[in-house]
């Protein structure tokens, strides 16, 4: 049986220096990157007829001919939407209760991380759907992408959410074994 | 495992190993999960609010109530508009086509024909309408889309025979002529609709009742724009094999095929692209104001084609004089037929806000003036939808040069009421409807004599080259 593995270095730290208020500010973070991945996963399912295409048209920067098969390929298209759909509420529900908070932290940021390589905001790219603010580089995509960074390499699930359960679940087994 | 065992043993962040979970654990590993119910309850409350806007919109559009047993039904002139009357008509249960009349036996009439066999109607062709009065006995309504100068006669005609007409705008041509048709109307008591069908279109009904009246939420309406801009287009030809004798045509009163196919554009058959196109929109200004006119002072010409074959206007911009009981409104209306830029809309601009309607697909939108209070209440009650993003890159540019001179550029907000029903059937729906006894005419004959009245002005105001009055005794019959 393979050891389930260590605490990660930071919790201990955080929690060593019995700063208790980092991991509640942490997991205050994390609940709500994970609302708002829930809601954008069933916002697009509620809407029925969502799809993907006209952001992946809009793509621009050197992956866009990628982005732009995939819009055009019905078969692939119908793939990358239900991933959207299902991934974002799955990875929303991760992280609000806490539950394989590392895995879906990581899932969530390759997500993102497609997204901003679909439209970054790069010099001298120009987009016709309207952005809500101004952005060079670094955008929102990018900031919520650096926060799930924390989260991945912090586990607050184990402090607060399922994965305590979870952990001491494991190890329990771990341990008859 | 065993490098694990000499880590210090704590409460807290998480669960020692080997430890039994405790009810700390457990409480703080179900810590999030009320959040889950929080997230529900609001998407819960977000999605009764978009159930409630959409049914909001959909209570604006009336149901049919009543019987539908069929009624008899003739289309008297089966030309480009007819068949656009007919198309819509086809979707609107409970009508039998009986007879189909147009002068151009060998292609119009004959199309038609054709169609409503295609749709298990088996109407009779007449070239005359004298002819089809005097057979067709069991008649309820008719349907008429004759060139203009036609109108009176065969309005009065039918209603005489019993009908009741719903018929095309303009009324007529002339004052004479529409005055004729309103007489008729009262002395036969026979509907007559006029064919201004914004009139019944669900979401300028919205516009007028709710935006305007029940909420008033763009202010005071100091002025008004408006615009129909169509390209240029080519003469309307005809295939040379169904060309009509020129003593067919003769009778009927027109010179040739070519004056037949193009009678629009003739001065004594029709009234050119400003009561053609701006008729419309020119009675949604009498309509959405509340009144009629005092004043209205029109410039044109035929600026582009060639006067041997348009005797009408191709440009004309006008601009009338309102005295609302909120104060004075001008109202500008252009239509040229060389450029299609912008298309066509109606732009009520108040003080508040600027109300922008158009027949078009759909487009129409709210603005709110900057310095006017909230709408929120307004999206609230289902007035209008949340304000969307600008989808005008233009916009954004414009706001990029933003100096002091400029004012923020308003905050769009969308009508709530979708209408994918052809543009036609809503206003024929209800002529129908009243013909049943189950509704009340949209644009009954007054109505459509008020719009003629405002109309035909600006032709005569474009003639004389300069501002004309209107005595308000014009508009009455």
């Amino acid at each position: 049986m393979v050891p389930f593995p260590r605490i990660p270095q930071p919790v201990r730290q955080a929690n060593a220096s019995g700063d208790r208020l980092t991991l509640v500010a942490l997991t205050v973070m994390r609940v709500a990157i994970g609302w708002h991945f829930l809601y954008e996963g069933l916002a697009k399912l509620l809407k029925g007829n969502w799809s993907a295409a006209g952001f992946l048209l809009q793509s621009k920067w050197a992956l866009a001919p990628v982005f732009k098969w995939m819009a055009n390929t019905p078969d692939v298209l119908a793939v990358v939407n239900a991933m959207n759909i299902w991934g974002l509420m799955a990875i929303g529900l991760g992280l609000m209760l806490g539950a394989f908070t590392r895995l879906a932290a990581c899932a969530g940021m390759l997500l993102i991380l497609l997204y901003y390589v679909c439209n970054p905001p790069l010099p001298g790219l120009y987009y016709s759907i309207p952005m809500e603010g101004n952005y060079l580089i670094v955008n929102k995509n990018i900031v919520e992408l650096a926060a799930l960074g924390v989260i991945a390499v912090t586990s607050t699930g184990r402090f607060a959410g399922i994965d305590r359960l979870l952990a001491a679940w494991f190890r329990k087994r771990s341990l008859k074994s | 495992m065993t490098e694990e065992k000499k880590e210090p043993k704590q409460e807290e962040p998480e669960p020692a190993e080997g430890k039994k979970l405790g009810r700390r654990d457990f409480l703080q590993g179900l810590s999030t999960l009320p959040v889950l119910g929080l997230f529900g309850a609001a998407v819960v409350q977000q999605a009764r609010f978009d159930r409630k806007q959409k049914t909001k919109a959909a209570g604006t559009v009336k149901p049919r109530a009543g019987s539908v047993s069929d009624l008899n039904v003739a289309l008297l002139g089966a030309g480009a508009q007819g068949e656009v009357l007919l198309n819509a008509m086809l979707k609107i249960p409970g009508l039998r086509f009986r007879a189909v009349c147009d002068i151009w036996t060998e292609y119009n009439r004959k199309k038609t024909v054709n169609l409503l066999r295609k749709y298990k109607h088996e109407p009779n062709a007449y070239e005359n309408h004298e002819d089809m009065l005097a057979r067709e006995k069991d008649l309820d309504a008719v349907v008429i889309a004759t060139p203009d100068f036609w109108h009176s006669r065969h309005a009065v005609d039918c209603m005489k025979a019993g009908l009741h007409v719903y018929c095309e705008k303009e009324m007529s041509n002339t004052l004479e002529g529409a005055r004729r048709m309103v007489m008729a109307s009262r002395e036969t008591k026979r509907l007559l609709q006029i064919g201004h069908q914004r009139r019944s279109n669900p979401r300028y009904i919205h516009c007028r009742e709710r935006i305007l009246g029940e909420a008033g939420m763009i202010g005071r309406i100091a002025t008004v724009g408006g615009q129909w801009n169509r390209s240029a287009q080519p003469d309307l030809g005809w295939p040379a094999r169904y060309a009509m004798p020129a003593e067919r045509l003769k009778r009927y009163g027109f010179r040739s095929m070519a004056q037949f196919r193009n009678w629009r554009w003739y001065k004594g058959l029709g009234g050119g692209p400003i009561v053609d196109l701006g008729s419309h929109q020119i009675d949604i200004y009498n309509w959405f104001l509340g009144g009629r006119p005092v004043a209205v002072t029109a410039n044109g010409g035929i600026d582009y084609y060639p006067a041997s074959t348009h005797e009408w206007y191709d440009t004309v911009m006008a601009v009338y004089e309102y005295e609302t009981p909120a104060g004075r409104t001008r109202a500008f209306y252009q239509t040229q037929t060389t450029n299609s830029s912008q298309g066509y809309f109606e732009n009520f601009m108040g003080d508040a806000g600027t109300l922008l309607i158009s027949e078009s697909a759909n487009r129409g939108a709210v603005y709110r003036e900057p310095s006017a209070p909230a709408w929120d209440e307004w999206v609230r009650r289902g007035i209008v939808t949340a304000p969307v993003l600008s989808e005008d890159p233009a916009a954004d540019a414009a706001a990029a040069v933003l100096d002091v001179r400029e004012t923020v550029s308003p905050e769009k907000y969308g009508l709530p009421v979708e209408f994918t029903d052809p543009y036609h059937k809503p206003h024929l729906e209800n002529f129908f409807d009243a013909v049943r006894g189950n509704a009340v005419l949209n644009c009954p004959a007054e109505v459509g004599y008020e719009c003629a009245v405002t109309v035909l002005k600006v032709n005569a105001s474009v003639e004389a080259a300069r501002r004309l009055t209107f005595d308000p005794k014009e508009f009455e019959v």
